[in-house]
């Protein structure tokens, strides 16, 4: 038998719009200010909802009566991640670029527009559908490579980021765009606040006075490719069979080129069920704890080589409760340092494991060790390593990121270096 | 993950074929003679069809340890029919129901099973045709991520949400439970 190993697969490029503005500079300022997009919204008054603070997008002009919201913030996001790895774009053929979409609710927009008889075009009531939206993107990025659309409630995000490098190690890509996107809609901020969900003064992600969260809009896009630090021998009855044809040296020396620093890597994730409740988290954090065990695994990693969580922190006490548990399942009394996003960006729902992963990459190359917006006092429970403001970190090669979802889903993401 | 490519390498090649050991298809007719349990009339269409597709598989899901057997779903048209029959409480005095909201997620049905036959392994849920469900599962099984996997199609599209994207409507839901040995129908 002849030995092979999966290529590492690389982030080439970002791009995001979201509360705390657009492109990947604004999430720099926003990380080192450890500031907050929260706002409340004329659009979500308190006579009909519990709360009125979100996490929007500033929309100004025209593009307040978007009638295809999805497809702005997911071209915009892709435009951004597009430019900065276009030079490795460039190079690779179409049909070896793919595209993974990850959405909750895809352009929810025209089902509200057609109930309600307003004017909707064709491409947005089209968008109501996630496959179709990925689709339509996939075509005006120029990735005629293969398409999904992945939709796992909270947990899209890091499952599409998934999907994106195993595309890549099955040998069907060279390289994957992959875009989170959900925006504000009176569905979705109705049915939380019929949940009774949503903190009528904002998120506070692990605080001791949390009671809910803030729904938000977003975004994110990352440009996964090949990693420069590739060593493969390839099995002779591997049954992908493309992947016998990889890899090209010149991609993964241009990824290696264009940086003067090394690339953050996905090394290895994990997903598992509670199969316990339908909103609610298991109370026991184990379902969390085995998404992190397997991620782990996948990694080839040990707990103690984690240098930071960021954390799925919706800021329900629920949630948070059961985060503390899972954390302690694995970590023990040795927590690494851990923090949430929520309170900058809201929960931005199918978009948020793109956007906090990408949040995460920046943070890494920063080398900061990123706060909790809007978090005042720490929850009971939580272990003393939660991070309230930001902090230069002497070490972030290996950051753990976690998102749960409605559903009982739980997922779980290594990043690395290359 | 890389570290151990020899040996998946060699699982993956013991198990060229993946093994279907059970499938089934149902449509909505078959709802009304099913014995799902009281908790399935809280549930909407599309997890009530998945569950019962899974119910004549579950026999074979004590031959995997719960935890290493995976969930893979593909829905058509996503939550659509749901989120038209949510959305209709908007107008109601009190705001749309927030159970059906739960269920407003393409993923919603995989909940469900879950928490029917206590399935805690990994997920994966697609928006559209279920052409990449067999390629995932065997990915999956593959990377040693799981040792089985439940594979669904939710073909669901009510007249009313067909109206809105102007389909045709459909409602059926097959499923097969997959695994890189045993006995069963190779693919």
């Amino acid at each position: 038998m002849t030995t092979h190993s999966l290529p590492p697969v690389a982030i080439a490029g970002c791009g995001a719009i979201c509360a705390v503005g657009s492109g990947v500079e604004a999430l720099k300022s926003a990380l080192r200010d450890n500031a907050s997009g929260l706002h409340p919204s004329e659009r979500f008054d308190h006579q009909r909802y519990q709360s009125s603070v979100v996490g929007a997008v500033a929309r100004n002009g025209a593009g307040a009566d978007d009638d295809d919201p999805a497809w702005s913030f997911a071209t915009e996001a892709l435009r951004q991640a597009s430019e900065e790895a276009r030079d490795i774009l460039e190079s690779i053929p179409p049909e070896r670029i793919g595209l993974v979409l990850s959405t909750t609710k895809a352009n929810v927009e025209a089902m509200e527009r057609l109930t309600d008889q307003r004017p909707c075009s064709e491409s947005a009531r089209r968008h109501l559908q996630g496959d179709l939206l990925a689709a339509d993107l996939a075509a005006a990025f120029g990735a005629s490579g293969p398409v999904q659309c992945v939709s796992l409630a909270c947990v899209s995000g890091l499952l599409a980021l998934q999907q994106g490098v195993k595309l890549i190690q099955r040998g069907v890509a060279d390289a994957v765009l992959v875009v989170g996107v959900d925006h504000l809609s009176a569905f979705v901020v109705a049915g939380f606040s019929a949940l009774k969900a949503l903190d009528p003064l904002g998120c506070r992600p692990f605080d001791r006075d949390r009671c809910g969260l803030s729904p938000g809009e977003a975004g994110a896009a990352t440009v996964l490719v090949r990693s420069a630090t590739v060593s493969i021998t390839v099995a002779t009855n591997f049954r992908y069979s493309a992947v016998a044809t990889i890899p090209s040296p010149p991609l993964e020396e241009r990824v290696r080129e264009r940086r003067p620093f090394p690339a953050v890597v996905i090394r290895g994730w994990g997903s598992s069920n509670d199969a316990n409740h339908m909103t609610g988290p298991s109370r026991d954090g184990a379902g969390l704890a085995l998404a992190i065990r397997s991620a782990l695994n996948s990694a080839q990693l040990q707990p103690e080589a984690i240098d930071w969580v960021n954390a799925h922190g919706t800021a329900t006490p629920y949630n948070d409760a059961m985060e503390f548990q899972a954390l302690r399942n694995v970590f023990g009394a040795s927590c690494p340092p851990f923090n949430g996003f929520k309170g900058m960006v809201g929960h931005t729902l199918g978009a948020a494991g793109v956007l906090e992963t990408i949040l995460c990459a920046l943070a890494m190359k920063e080398r900061l060790l990123p706060g909790t917006p809007r978090l005042k006092t720490h929850a009971d429970g939580a272990p003393a390593s939660l991070v309230q403001v930001p902090r230069s970190a002497s070490r972030l090669d290996h950051v753990l990121k976690l998102n749960v979802g409605f559903g009982g889903i739980n997922g779980a993401l290594i990043l690395g270096y290359e | 993950m890389w570290a151990s490519a020899e040996s998946t390498v060699r699982s993956f090649s013991a198990m060229n074929d993946l093994v279907v050991t059970a499938a089934s298809l149902v449509t909505e007719t078959d709802l009304s003679s099913s014995r799902l349990g009281p908790r399935s009339s809280r549930l909407d269409l599309a997890s009530r069809l998945a569950l019962l597709a899974v119910e004549s598989l579950a026999s074979k899901f004590d031959t995997v340890p719960r935890d290493r057997i995976a969930i893979c779903l593909a829905a058509t048209a996503g939550s659509l029919s749901t989120d038209v029959e949510y959305w209709k409480g908007w107008a109601l005095v009190g705001g749309p129901s927030p159970t059906l909201f739960a269920y407003t997620l393409p993923s919603a049905a995989i909940g469900e099973i879950a928490i029917r036959h206590r399935l805690t392994g990994p997920n994966l849920c697609f928006v559209g045709r279920d052409a990449e469900l067999l390629a995932e599962a065997r990915d999956l099984l593959y990377r040693g991520e799981a040792d089985g996997c439940v594979c669904v199609s939710c073909n669901i599209i009510t007249a009313e949400a067909a109206e809105l994207i102007q389909s045709s409507p459909v409602i059926t839901a097959s499923a097969v439970f997959v695994t890189a040995g045993g006995e069963g129908h190779r693919v």
